[in-house]
């Protein structure tokens, strides 16, 4: 099964077009081109592919990728035990 | 009272951009459209018109035209497809024009787009997402993707346009509307480049399993590439099609200030409605004909100038009587009809940006596309229609038409650049 930190930087490449190299973790989202629409759009597909429920996550674009990575990885790993 | 006569105004057309299913690219759709063979890879059945009696329609392969390539995910993402061949066909349009959006004067540039379902796959989609796993997993880009305005406002955004802009909704005729509209903002002055024309990609089994509950599409499964044949003995409906034609227009002063090349004119535009039915046009050909007598009274000339006519054609056996009976009623039996269709397919809110476009490339060339799959001319059309071959042919005024569901008639007059 795919980590976390993988199935993130993988859906924001594939899925919002930001460089692989940019993905890091002090790196703040909006930088990325991810405001916040793109934030909800990533949190459906990230919820679907780690079968997880991110509803109660606050989630903005100020948010680094490492914060992002980091309540991910809490919740998928909730969900798994 | 009588009504005020606007003195003339002949925008210049001086930038095209074409992405059509007969080729991505002005000079490969010119190329195909005169040649007038229908590739068998540009119309074929599509696995989401599965067993529906219309199961096929023309389509830009990827081999064509690779959007993500050309576009990048992240701009992608934040547009449906008729949006994105928007921004494909405004890109070439405004390099044509030898237009630079890094200097021009973008609070004086607009843009007007014809679309006739804007986003409706992505409303499929996402209906489909809303039915089969519920609420929390329908997507948020919903609205901005699905607005029929989203075309002109990613053109926008991709080139920095910041004056007027607008989506024309007016069916089959929205991207002609679209033209007039811009060479009415153009006249006033409310801008001085306007990009303008229409976009659709509409392959939704859910609306093309409409068309075929209305009888309003071809059945001819058997032959694809045969099934749209416009005015032809043996047609029976359009085949839809996907594509975007966008002219860059200005002001005359401001095209010929800036030493641009003037490819030609729009100078004449004419609207109406039917007011008659949801779906059929007058019987008589009425409204299409009252838009045309505007176009050429606002531009100025008499029938016997035109020498061409873009017809909307669009292989239903109405439309095209009626269409044929009215162009001879009005201008005679001189003018060289053509319908280009069976080289697009029927690209509905686009047909009108993609067909005018084709017009002002047989005025530069003086030369008339061929009606392509018109074998034999139904009786009952009155007109000289192209056929087989372009035709070369000398003249300086050319019309086009288009009518759309709901009783929307337009009519442009296009003259030499």
């Amino acid at each position: 099964m795919a980590s976390a930190t993988d199935a993130v930087s993988t859906l924001m490449v594939q899925k919002f077009g930001v460089e692989p190299a940019a993905v890091r973790p002090e790196i703040p989202l909006y930088e990325l081109r991810m405001d916040s629409l793109a934030l909800e759009e990533f949190r459906i597909l990230i919820e679907e592919q780690l079968e997880i429920d991110l509803e109660d996550a606050a989630l903005t674009s100020r948010n680094t990728v490492g914060e992002l990575v980091e309540v991910v990885e809490l919740v998928h790993s909730r969900t798994l035990r | 009272m009588s009504r005020p006569v606007n003195p003339p105004f002949t925008a210049a057309v001086t930038g095209l951009g074409l992405v059509t299913a007969a080729g991505a690219g002005t000079d490969n759709v010119w190329r195909n459209v005169t040649r007038g063979v229908v590739a068998a890879s540009s119309v074929g059945p599509r696995e989401e018109l599965r067993d529906l009696p219309c199961d096929f329609m023309y389509a830009i392969g990827p081999d064509l035209l690779d959007t993500t390539r050309l576009l990048g995910v992240a701009t992608q993402r934040l547009m449906d497809r008729f949006a994105q061949l928007a921004v494909l066909a405004a890109r070439e349009a405004v390099a044509d024009a030898g237009l630079d959006p890094s200097v021009w004067d973008s609070g004086r540039v607009a843009v007007v787009i014809g679309s006739a379902h804007g986003g409706l796959p992505f409303y499929d989609e996402q209906h489909t997402a809303l039915t089969t796993k519920g609420p929390r997993r329908v997507s948020p880009k919903l609205a901005p993707l699905t607005v029929v305005n989203s075309a002109a406002s990613s053109v926008c955004m991709d080139l920095g346009v910041r004056g007027p802009s607008m989506a024309v909704s007016t069916a089959c005729s929205s991207g002609t509307v679209a033209i007039g509209t811009a060479h009415q903002m153009l006249r006033t002055g409310a801008c001085d480049i306007a990009i303008a024309g229409g976009a659709e990609s509409v392959c939704s089994r859910l609306l093309i399993a409409s068309a075929c509950q209305m009888k309003a599409v071809s059945t001819r499964r058997d032959d694809p590439a045969a099934a749209c044949r416009p005015f032809d003995a043996d047609r029976d409906g359009f085949v839809v099609g996907e594509g975007s034609g966008l002219l860059v227009m200005e002001r005359p002063e401001h095209a010929t200030a800036r030493g641009a090349r003037i490819r030609a004119g729009i100078a004449g535009y004419g609207a109406t409605s039917d007011s008659y039915s949801a779906v059929a046009p007058d019987p008589d050909g009425k409204g299409i004909e009252n838009a045309l007598r505007t176009a050429l009274t606002d531009a100025g000339v008499t029938p016997s100038d035109i020498g061409h006519v873009n017809a909307h054609g669009t292989s239903t056996v109405f439309n095209d009587l009626i269409e044929a009976t009215m162009l001879h009623r009005l201008l005679g039996a001189d003018p060289l009809v053509t319908s280009t269709k069976a080289m697009t397919g029927h690209t509905l809110g686009a047909a009108g940006g993609i067909e005018t476009a084709l017009t002002v490339l047989a005025l530069e060339h003086q030369l008339v596309p061929p009606t392509a799959n018109l074998e034999s001319l139904d009786p009952r059309v009155p007109v000289e229609v192209v056929a087989k071959a372009s035709r070369p042919a000398t003249f300086d005024c050319a019309v086009k038409t288009s009518l759309g569901f709901g009783g929307h008639n337009a009519a442009l007059v296009l003259t030499r650049g």
